[in-house]
């Protein structure tokens, strides 16, 4: 009888819910309207408070926002376009994003309004975008990494941001563009897909080497090690101290890592040209010699289980190394481990005269879609990354910026964060990882080498091999190129 | 006489009933199926045969260039050929099977069987011209996405109004049109033919084996075409290229080195009957058989391998390691646990908890315990075990050795037989310790289904616990543990989550099964052709390995 | 006299051989209670801790952080997740039980033509890897929604109609089904039952065990599920609690103590379901009473 009864129930319930889902449905509908409608009402309550002046005066003069007369955008009115944001951005980051986007919904002279998206992360965006070209859900701006540009590329997927940028009337001046580091904007420049300008940075950040500062200093060192050789001491230094196989500096075996190496010994894993890899120029070899050698002696260990930041707030190591994005992780870890210990961070120790820093990050990129909604996601891109914006965005993301003249708003967080304000010092010397559309599975491939390395093989053998692999993969994944 | 006659009709009664009452079931059966069908079919067969049709692509997340076979050869090299003929030959015997079949059937009861294959053909020649219609109207549909660029209204309207244009290209109608009207045709025939030629139950069974008979024939036909030019254009690009091309020996040799294994497999069974100096002479034939047939594929197979996609080619290696390893320890200690569980033992709804968490342990959580645990550090807590005991540190999921390697290290065993890597091991451990979880959830369902009172008559009968388990427990859960294995097969074939998280660079790519290498060639390199062709070859040896599981199944399978 | 001593010492010896047995039953279960549980235990204890004796692979937290808990939920959007979680597991719970039932019970228990071809048919869509499927599956979807009354994207359909049946659960209760002796349908023929009553009043009730097997998997899949939800939803009206446990992930690192703190979360309605469906299979079905 019982059972009899949970069947109808389920029976029931196999009728009712989908009813009552759709039933649900058009009450649903009024709450997809909800968030235009708060954005519809915050410009009416929002303009009468503080941007007024700024609103105001413009209409009666020229409209800024009135299409160009000339030039590749001549005619594309972005006035009143709502321009869709897909970002990866989660928790109290997308809070602040949603804050910032607010302020330019109610306050930009034309109307534009962006609905920005959390879409899981930057491999879930690739996929919804890679879907989205068959059947046309499109974003009116996306984010992903330079390698995901080249993919979107394959379908000629994306706006080249140089007609925007070198537009009389939407670009930049002369001043603004000088106010970029030159190498960001180089990184979204893809040689292999005709030398269009496919991303745009709205951040980055920095491959550093972190220390315990506290037991360097124990240790009788003052300073940092700038040369691979004051490392290689410092790091024997730590693991003597501890003689357990800890101590010293925990190897890191991502891509990320291997270039930065070959950087700071005055290489590049890219090609002049820009469309192949070097991972077995001189560089590389002696950077991979010398990591392999201290891990020989004990001066380096792997540690592959869980976070390295833990082992460096309790002098389980001495130098740990990898993104700066984890500083807050890392001043968690050491005011949790009770010791007093200070981190700092310094640049990967190197063999040129300045340092060379390998500095990565995700860009922002516009899909084909309709001109006015492109152009209308351009006008937010030059928002978003003027010097104002960028600095409250640092303050949430805890990135560094992509301009040079974002510092100037900055002056108190640099002192709240001093090993913030050491790694900004660093971006000056920034270059970049290759940009190419195989890089996902070379950074696999790298990763792969470093460890065979590790474990014996030969160095300059191993890199010969993973250079001529990944070159063969580049041109086999081109070679597809519809 | 009035008697008789009247016994008569009512026997006739009595058949029409029958054939009624079948007729009946058969609807309604199509009836219960017809929802689940429709969803399945919509959403997993179409995504089979859409991926089949994206491997015969260069597909780089739109479609490409026309590949053929090109991205299986490069997963399998020449195998792909040989594949291919082999379905095609696959096909066509099926296909003549059933006639024969039918033909036998039909000259024993009567039937009129050979009027039924015109109406036959034709349908099935208009089911394949709806296919036809439907992959010419696909790319229409496909081609949307871009034809929407440039166009800043995006309603309901504008949708409905491309795909209505894609809809009205001439190709797609002309093809919908005369598909619909051979299948008229077909129908019309058929009913014709039962109207006035064959108007026996019997007769609707044929028409619908005749339609199966000529689907196989017509697709084996068309991959045997599709087999041939493309081996057509392999040679004349080799002739071009003034290199020398084998496919043909190849094919030769390989069918050749199969048919042998297979053929001493026949034989020895049949020896297995007969048990004399005859018998001995036929095993010595077989086992010679087997040597050759072994010899040819040892010397024709390994050139093949080294030419294909070596990751692919050791994915595979990967994955059957992974699955020969997992499936009889997950279900035997499955089984052992479920049947102990079943027991009236104190508190075991309690340990029936426990032994279900693993399977909804947060596979983060799990496999951070089991990086811990399986740590390459010295003192490591299962390290810690092993230097106990007197052994060496062992670095676990950052190890690519092999198992039999480590296991005897002074042997020389090559890499390609050496067993499972030591990271490998670990994540079937942590596979064994998840589903077993799983496992005995459904095993205990399966014993709840299994009345008490064949247990209470066995006790009563004086078997023991031993006894009972083995000629009661076993053969009324065969079905479900045909089920498991077939799903454990199939689940190690396709394992990603877990596979994914214990990953590790260090142990050098032997941990990718074949689903990983597929997952990395589709999001990693968006290379959908590439990928897909992949995913068919894994989903035909899956298929393969069901068939045989099938095979053994139905001789040891006991539905009650 | 003789005679029954006996037996008592045959009896005692015997209940001295059960005991042994048991006992070697409890050692064996309790042992892989152990093995089976302690991940489990961490992640319950992991959920408590600070972050840095989460990634240090701490056993226990020094001081137990409740508020983990209170985070993790805001933080993940828990309370609007949750609902939508549960809306999508009970649709297409509803729907397996009404849809892969009904093929089951086809596919077991009656004859048609095509019956085995079908159900190999079928079966083949297991096999393809779940990655394969995802383009195709949200161009359709896509369709359906653009030409239908309704939008599937973004919206309940997307998420519940594929699945609302499965080769797996066909299959599995297919099994099952073969299992019932075929006398039942024949005296229940004999009642006047067609094969929908027979179905619903005899087939279903015995096999309740598979039915809730069916329910906890397709629940525990649902409940699961995250690269469909997310390529299928836009924003957070329809998503279910799997993407807000995944937010706990970033490029440093993750919040691995919010993390587990949400899993436990997450979990917490598998056990309760599992707990109230393990009743139901506890004792084997006495199907004698059924037969007469």
């Amino acid at each position: 009888m019982k059972l009899r009864k949970l069947f109808a129930l389920l029976a029931l319930l196999a009728m009712v819910l989908p009813l009552l889902a759709a039933c649900a449905k058009p009450t649903e509908a009024p709450a997809t309207q909800a968030p235009t409608e708060e954005v519809t009402q915050a410009p009416t309550e929002e303009p009468t408070e503080a941007p007024t002046e700024e609103v105001t005066p413009e209409p009666t003069e020229e409209d800024p926002c009135a299409p160009a007369t000339d030039g590749p955008w001549a005619g594309v009115d972005p006035r009143g376009q709502t321009v869709v944001w897909w970002h990866n951005h989660s928790r109290n980051r997308e809070e602040g994003l949603k804050a910032m986007v607010e302020e330019f919904n109610s306050t930009n002279p034309c109307g534009i309004t962006v609905d920005p998206q959390n879409q899981g992360h930057y491999s879930d965006i690739r996929d919804k975008m890679n879907a989205g070209f068959s059947t046309g859900d499109l974003p009116g701006l996306v984010v992903g990494y330079q390698n995901d540009e080249a993919f979107y590329a394959l379908v000629d997927g994306l706006v080249d941001l140089n007609t925007l940028i070198d537009d009389p009337k939407w670009g930049f001046t002369e001043e603004e563009r000088a106010d970029f580091y030159e190498k960001f904007l180089e990184q979204s420049v893809h040689p292999a897909f005709g030398g269009k300008r496919l991303g745009f940075p709205p951040n980055r950040s920095i491959e550093v080497l972190y220390y315990n500062k506290t037991w360097l200093n124990e240790l009788g060192y003052e300073n940092p090690p700038v040369t691979p050789e004051e490392f290689e001491e410092m790091a024997c230094a730590g693991a003597a101290a501890n003689g357990d196989g800890t101590g010293g500096y925990i190897l890191r075996d991502d891509a990320s890592a291997v270039a930065a190496w070959t950087f700071a010994f005055g290489g590049n894993v890219l090609t002049e040209d820009g469309t192949h890899y070097v991972y077995n120029g001189d560089a590389t070899v002696q950077a991979l010699t010398l990591l392999k050698k201290m891990y020989d002696e004990g001066c380096a260990y792997f540690f592959t289980e869980g976070y390295p930041n833990p082992e460096l707030a309790n002098r389980r190591a001495i130098f740990t190394q990898g993104s700066s994005s984890g500083i807050p992780y890392y001043k968690k870890d050491f005011e949790e481990s009770g010791t007093g210990d200070e981190f700092d961070i310094t640049a990967i120790p190197h063999t040129t005269a300045e340092p060379v820093e390998n500095i990565y990050g995700g860009d922002v990129m516009i899909p084909k879609t309709s001109p006015e909604v492109e152009l209308a996601a351009w006008l937010f891109i030059k928002w978003f990354t003027s010097p104002e914006q960028q600095a409250q965005w640092i303050r949430i993301s805890n990135y560094f910026p992509t301009r040079k003249s974002t510092i100037n708003f900055l002056g108190d967080y640099v002192e709240e964060n001093p090993q913030w304000g050491h790694a900004y010092e660093l971006l000056q010397y920034g270059t970049f990882e290759p940009q190419l559309i195989s890089y996902a599975q070379v950074r696999d491939m790298v990763s792969a080498a470093y460890n065979e390395i590790m474990q014996g093989a030969d160095i300059k053998a191993t890199l010969d091999k993973l250079t001529e692999d990944a070159n063969a993969l580049q041109d086999e994944l081109m070679s597809e190129v519809p | 006489m009035a008697l008789s006659e009247s016994a008569i009709s009512a026997q006739r009664s009595l058949l029409r009933g029958q054939r009624i009452r079948k007729i009946r079931e058969s609807l309604t059966a199509y009836l219960f199926l017809l929802p689940a069908i429709t969803i399945i079919g919509v959403f997993g067969l179409f995504p089979l045969a859409f991926a089949f049709y994206v491997s015969l692509h260069h597909w780089r997340i739109v479609r490409g260039k026309y590949a053929g076979l090109a991205n299986y050869v490069k997963a399998i090299d020449n195998l792909a050929y040989f594949a291919f003929f082999w379905v095609t030959i696959l096909l066509i015997y099926l296909a003549v099977k059933k006639i024969i079949a039918m033909s036998k059937e039909a000259r024993e009861v009567g039937g009129k069987l050979s009027i039924w294959a015109l109406p036959g053909l034709i349908t099935a020649v208009g089911l394949a011209w709806f296919v036809k219609f439907f992959f010419t109207f696909l790319p229409g549909v496909l081609e949307i996405g871009m034809k929407l660029r440039g166009v800043a209204e995006r309603t309901p309207e504008v949708f409905r109004k491309f795909l209505k244009e894609a809809w009205l290209e001439p190709a797609v109608q002309a093809s919908f049109r005369q598909s619909l009207l051979i299948l008229a045709i077909g129908l019309i025939t058929a009913y014709l033919v039962h109207r006035f030629v064959d108007d026996t139950n019997r007769g609707i069974g044929y028409y619908s084996a005749f339609i199966s008979v000529f689907i196989l024939l017509i697709a084996g036909l068309m991959l045997g075409w599709l087999t041939w030019t493309e081996i057509q254009a392999a040679y004349a690009k080799a002739m071009e290229e003034g290199k020398e091309l084998a496919i043909w020996s190849q094919l030769v040799t390989i069918s050749a080195g199969f048919l042998l294994l297979y053929l001493s497999w026949i034989v020895w069974q049949r020896a297995q009957k007969t048990e004399s100096n005859f018998g001995f002479a036929i095993r010595f034939g077989a086992a010679a058989a087997l040597i050759l047939g072994g010899w040819i594929l040892i010397a024709e197979l390994p050139p093949i391998i080294i030419s294909g996609d070596k990751d692919w080619w050791r994915g595979l290696q990967v994955t059957a390691y992974y699955s020969f390893f997992t499936v009889p320890f997950q279900l035997g200690l499955s089984m052992f646990l479920a049947s102990l569980l079943f027991q009236n033992i104190k508190g075991k709804s309690f340990f029936r908890l426990i032994y279900f968490l693993p399977y909804i342990t947060n596979p983060v959580a799990a496999a951070g315990i089991f990086r811990v645990l399986f740590s390459g550090k010295p003192n490591s807590p299962v390290n810690n075990i092993i230097t106990a005991l007197g052994g060496q540190p062992l670095k676990w999921l950052d190890d690519p050795t092999g198992l039999f390697q480590l296991l005897f290290p002074h042997a020389n065993i090559p890499d390609w037989i050496a067993g499972p890597s030591l990271a490998l091991v670990v994540i079937i451990l942590y596979n064994i310790w998840t589903y077993v979880g799983y496992d005995t959830v459904i095993f205990l369902a399966g014993l709840g289904g299994i009345p008490k009172e064949l247990y209470e008559a066995a006790s009563i009968d004086g078997a023991d616990r031993f006894a009972q388990f083995r000629h009661i427990t076993v053969p009324l859960l065969s079905p479900t543990i045909y089920f498991l294995t077939l799903i454990a097969v199939i689940g190690t074939f396709k394992a990603f989550t877990h596979v994914w998280v214990l990953r590790s660079a260090a142990a050098l790519g032997t941990t990718d099964t074949a689903s990983v290498v597929i997952f990395l060639e589709f999001s990693r390199n968006t290379r959908y052709g590439y990928a897909s062709s992949l995913a068919i070859i894994l989903l035909g040896v899956v298929l393969i390995l069901t068939l045989i599981n099938n095979y053994v199944a139905s001789k040891k399978v006991f539905y009650g | 006299m003789a005679n029954e001593t006996m037996t008592e010492t045959l009896r005692k010896a015997k209940a001295k051989r059960f005991d042994i047995a048991h006992f070697l039953i409890y050692v064996i279960l309790i042992f892989g209670a152990i093995i089976a549980a302690v991940p489990f235990l961490w992640m319950v204890s992991a959920s408590l801790m600070t972050l840095s004796e989460a990634t240090g692979r701490a056993i226990l937290p020094k001081v137990p952080q409740w508020a983990n808990y209170i985070d993790a939920w805001k933080e993940a959007n828990f309370s609007e997740y949750f609902v939508n979680s549960v809306i999508i597991a009970a649709i297409t719970i509803a729907g397996q039980m009404v849809f892969s039932t009904l093929a089951a019970y086809a596919f077991a228990q009656m004859k048609f033509p095509g019956r085995d071809f079908l159900f190999t048919l079928i079966l083949s869509t297991l096999m393809l890897p779940e990655a394969v499927t995802w383009v195709p599956n949200f161009i359709t979807v896509t369709w359906l929604g653009r030409i239908g009354p309704i939008p599937w994207v973004n919206n309940w359909p997307a998420l519940t109609v594929p699945f609302m049946a499965s080769a797996f659960n066909i299959f599995l209760l297919r099994q099952f089904f073969m299992q019932i002796p075929r006398d039942l349908w024949d005296s229940a023929q004999i009642d006047g039952a067609g094969h929908l009553r027979y179905l619903v009043q005899i087939v279903l009730p015995i096999s309740k065990a598979a039915l809730m097997t069916v329910i906890l998997f397709t629940f525990i899949g649902s409940w699961n599920s995250l690269a469909w939800p997310m390529l299928v939803t836009n924003s957070p009206e329809w998503r279910p609690i799997s993407v807000g446990l995944s937010s706990f992930f970033d490029e440093a690192g993750a919040q691995v103590h919010l993390q587990m703190a949400g899993a436990v979360i997450t979990i917490a309605p598998i056990l309760l379901l599992y707990f109230t469906a393990q009743k139901q299979f506890t004792e084997g079905i006495a199907t004698s009473g059924l037969k007469g």
